[in-house]
């Protein structure tokens, strides 16, 4: 692993369990307006690291995304801009459902967490 | 049950008046009458449904008379209450797709009556009206006759009847790009293995789910002298002078045009407007510069940053344009800049 | 290896004080399977019914579905290295109990789907409406975590459905069938004019709810390997994967897998196959680099000419999917593809989230999106309570006669990406 990566999230279960551990960038946002704040950090140079699309639980049902960057300057890696691209436009075509009840928004947040621990556990801390 | 009422739209060829030199025949509505491959279809549709008028057209007069065609067939077809509007087949007949294109999108969006032609796939028609209406896929020639009345006619009925239209491997239309499920003979994993075989054998297969395809251009290099260079516009925002004289269509369109902007410093609402159909055009209506930045390249001439503006730039509308039909455009006035000595060109979409 | 199967058909499941399989009927003792599944202490209680096709029944929120097997001969057991211990499998002979399944129902988590229907419109996108299923709804001791409580279901099913497998043991098989294959050198002198074929099984892979178990390893930890196919008919796959009802492999999918069935269907006749390669899809995105890559490999050191692949769950895999297929193409092996489809309610959008051009072969299992009406059913074996109870969306999902109104993401296998159904789209 070459850089030091930030996690990118609106999940507040995944700023609890990484604080001190990996830096995160928590934003109150939106599933898709988080997926733009990573298009535009990608836009800046920045690398994907997971897939913005992880997990089968479908844009629209969970509020919840976690990403893992990578820092970058300079070129825009393609490769990244056309997953984040695409799965943007894939938010568009599921329907939106909930809210939720209370208990439900904690299951969400812990699949979310759960998609993200593999891939720290893939990349190292 | 009566019968559904259809009207079917056929050119002067299918209507045994005469070849190309009688293709200039205008528009006319023969009620209670039924010509040429309507007999097809009357036998098909059985007790379902009868022609109760033919609309007979010149392919020449349809496409050079457009608005006028289409205004005059649609007062024909709504004077006769049809469930169900029939057009062709047009087969490879290039203007005659059109023109079936052209008419049958027309009764379905402005009379409300739903619309069904068919051609052949690489019919300009085809690609232009694919997703506008339904076309069954037929054969390259009116050989298939047989065959194409066989698709044509059992859906106009449940078009007329309001039945749900099943996916296109099933009716026997063009893909639409609507994906639409249904269930196969076969599973899943017997249909991969069977095409498999079938490309390992190297023989023709088709693929349950065409990828989309993204035309990739390899960027020329850059321009180095922009002082001295001729840079001229296009746009696919279908900004056009005030009254659309060539007549780019809202959508789809068939044609471009080639305008003379020579002293022309700026665009304003009373010279230029959008003909575009895909955006408010209240801003481009106001300003056509936001769309073709006539005005800040003027600028730039005047400043030296680029040697002149060309004096002729090159519009169509982009809005649900066929892509071939946008390449044919781009491969003819292309060669136009080229030909002018044109540099670069700044192309401008919406 | 060779593996010989011998279906037992069985016609009817009824409760009894006996367990025993006679004249085709299963006769399940309910007490003795509640002690199986009470070995686990993190489960409180057990409760069993029986679902038969055509009854006005409906099963929700559906986990797993899995179909009894006993290993008669042959190395190992059913299920190794979760309920068997370990080792290969896949060779010998296996009994099966054809024409049933366990099905384990309950909410793990608060959003899950699968919904069965055992008649009525929805039967039609469901192979397990078509199955004798006996259900069970486990429900966790207080406070258990979403984690224990998902591995204490699945291990349950597993260990009811080898409970019941057991039953088969002696019972002379109605049907018996021959799966094998050949050693590499032996395969090439034995056809050598016939295509050298794999099948290539991408396993979900990504975390919590969406894991699959290889010989009992959790497959986001592994590399892309070779199984003989038959392997998977003793169960050396299983499902921990509860989201995305209709493009989840069930356990029995695994364990019935229709690619690794229909290629044996054309095994020394049009195709040599050759064997299975496992991968998976993890959301690393280096992860998926190795993992293409390596099965690109292997694709190439075993001098295949085409291969299969098909894929599992929604989005992220999409990615695995288009990089295995351009890879594997780019070593000169002839791909078929199998996916399914989110092209939107009105089937205008854009179906996978990533493509390429190499894909020019692609089998699709419809579009999951679209939106049928589930009448209301007489019965209800597990809750509603996720699909009903949802604030706000009742009114788009409980119509007032009673019938559902949802997409066909919900219901359990609808739109199956290894080809298990005939639901297609165009």
């Amino acid at each position: 692993m070459t850089g030091r990566y930030t996690v990118i999230t609106n999940n507040p279960l995944v700023l609890e369990n990484l604080k001190g551990r990996v830096p995160v960038a928590y934003r109150d946002v939106s599933y898709v307006e988080l997926l733009r704040e990573v298009r535009d950090q990608i836009h800046k140079g920045g690398k994907l690291l997971t897939h913005p699309l992880s997990g089968s639980v479908k844009p629209g049902e969970t509020p919840y995304k976690s990403v893992m960057l990578l820092s970058g300057k300079g070129d825009v890696d393609e490769r990244s801009l056309d997953l984040i691209e695409n799965a943007i436009q894939a938010c568009s075509k599921f329907q939106r459902k909930g809210p939720y009840r209370p208990e439900v928004d904690k299951d969400f947040q812990l699949v979310d967490w759960t998609l993200l621990e593999g891939a720290i556990a893939s990349a190292g801390e | 049950m009566a019968k559904l009422r259809v009207v079917h739209y056929i050119n002067q060829f299918f209507a045994q008046i005469g070849g190309e030199e009688k293709a200039d025949y205008p528009a006319e509505l023969r009620a209670g009458e039924v010509v040429g491959p309507g007999m097809a279809l009357m036998q098909k549709f059985g007790d379902e449904a009868e022609i109760v008028a033919t609309v007979v057209c010149g392919d020449s007069y349809f496409n050079e008379n457009i608005d006028k065609a289409t205004a005059d067939i649609l007062e024909m077809v709504k004077s006769q209450s049809p469930d169900v509007f029939v057009a062709g087949p047009a087969f490879n007949a290039g203007r005659y797709g059109v023109a079936c294109g052209t008419i049958a999108a027309a009764v379905q969006e402005q009379l409300g009556i739903p619309s069904v032609t068919g051609m052949y796939v690489e019919n300009p028609g085809a690609d232009m009206f694919k997703t506008k209406i339904y076309i069954v896929s037929t054969k390259n020639s009116a050989a298939g006759m047989r065959d194409a009345v066989a698709k044509l006619a059992p859906l106009a009925v449940k078009l007329g009847k309001g039945e749900r239209i099943g996916a296109s491997a099933e009716e026997g239309y063009i893909p639409n790009g609507v994906r639409v499920n249904f269930f196969e003979k076969e599973r899943g994993s017997a249909r991969a293995v069977k095409m498999l075989i079938k490309k390992l054998a190297g023989k023709p297969f088709e693929t349950e789910f065409p990828m989309p395809v993204f035309d990739r251009v390899a960027p020329n290099p850059p321009v180095k002298d922009m002082a001295h260079a001729k840079i001229a516009l296009v746009t696919s925002g279908g900004i056009v002078p005030k009254g659309n004289p060539d007549h780019i269509e809202s959508s789809s369109a068939s044609h471009y045009g080639e305008y003379d902007i020579t002293g022309v410093m700026d665009l304003t609402a009373d010279t230029f407007e959008t003909a575009h159909g895909g955006y408010d055009p209240v801003y481009a209506n106001a300003d056509a510069d936001r769309v073709l930045p006539v005005d800040v390249l003027r600028d730039l001439e005047k400043e030296g940053r680029i040697g002149s503006l060309h004096h002729l730039y090159y519009a169509t509308v982009g809005n649900g344009t066929a892509v071939a039909s946008a390449k044919k455009f781009a491969a003819e006035f292309a060669k136009k800049l080229k030909d002018d000595g044109v540099d670069a060109v700044i192309l401008t979409s919406t | 290896m060779k593996l010989e199967i011998g279906n037992i058909f069985i016609k009817d499941i009824q409760f009894a004080a006996e367990a025993k399989i006679a004249d085709g009927v299963l006769y399940v003792d309910k007490a003795a399977l509640e002690k199986v599944v009470l070995a686990d202490e993190t489960i409180k209680s057990v409760t069993f019914d029986i679902a038969k096709p055509g009854e006005s029944v409906r099963i929700t929120p559906v986990k797993d579905v899995i179909e009894p097997r006993v290993k008669v001969e042959g190395r190992g057991g059913i299920f190794p290295g979760v309920i068997a211990k370990v080792d290969t499998v896949g060779s010998g002979k296996t009994h099966v109990l054809k024409g049933m399944a366990v099905v384990t129902a309950g909410k793990i988590v608060g959003f899950q789907e699968g919904v069965i229907d055992m008649s009525g419109p929805g039967a039609a996108y469901t192979p397990f409406s078509q199955t004798l299923n006996l259900v069970m709804v486990c429900e966790p001791v207080d406070g258990l975590k979403q984690h224990d409580y998902e591995k204490a279901v699945r291990l349950a099913g597993l260990r009811v459905a080898v409970a019941l497998g057991e039953l088969g043991r002696n019972v002379t098989p109605d049907e018996t069938k021959v799966y094998e294959t050949c050693g590499i050198k032996e395969g090439i002198e034995k056809y050598p004019d016939l295509p050298r074929v794999a099948y290539v099984q991408m396993l979900q892979s990504q975390g919590l709810l969406h894991d699959t178990y290889v010989y009992g390893v959790d497959a986001k930890k592994t590399l892309s390997t070779i199984l003989c196919p038959t392997e998977t008919m003793d169960g050396a796959i299983i499902s921990g994967n509860c989201v995305s009802a209709c493009d989840k492999n069930p356990t029995y999918v695994h364990e019935n897998n229709p690619v690794v069935e229909d290629l044996f269907a054309q095994h020394g006749k049009t195709l040599n196959f050759v064997c299975q390669i496992i991968t998976n899809e993890n959301v690393y995105l280096a992860d998926k680099q190795r993992s293409s890559d390596w099965t690109a490999k292997m694709c190439r050191m075993l001098d295949l000419d085409g291969v299969i692949v098909s894929q599992e769950g929604f989005g992220n895999p999409d990615t695995d999917l288009i990089m295995n297929c351009k890879k594997i193409e780019a070593e000169g092996v002839k791909t078929v593809i199998i996916t399914d489809e989110y092209a939107g309610q009105d089937g205008k959008s854009q179906s996978l989230a990533d493509a390429d051009a190499s894909a020019d072969a692609v089998v699709t299992g419809g579009n999951a999106n679209e939106v049928v009406i589930l009448p209301k059913m007489d019965k209800v074996i597990g809750t509603l309570d996720y699909i009903n109870k949802i604030a706000g969306a009742s009114a788009e999902t409980l119509q007032p006669d009673g019938s559902l109104k949802v997409e066909l993401q919900v219901i359990t296998g609808a739109t199956n990406e290894t080809g298990f159904l005939k639901l297609s789209a165009r």
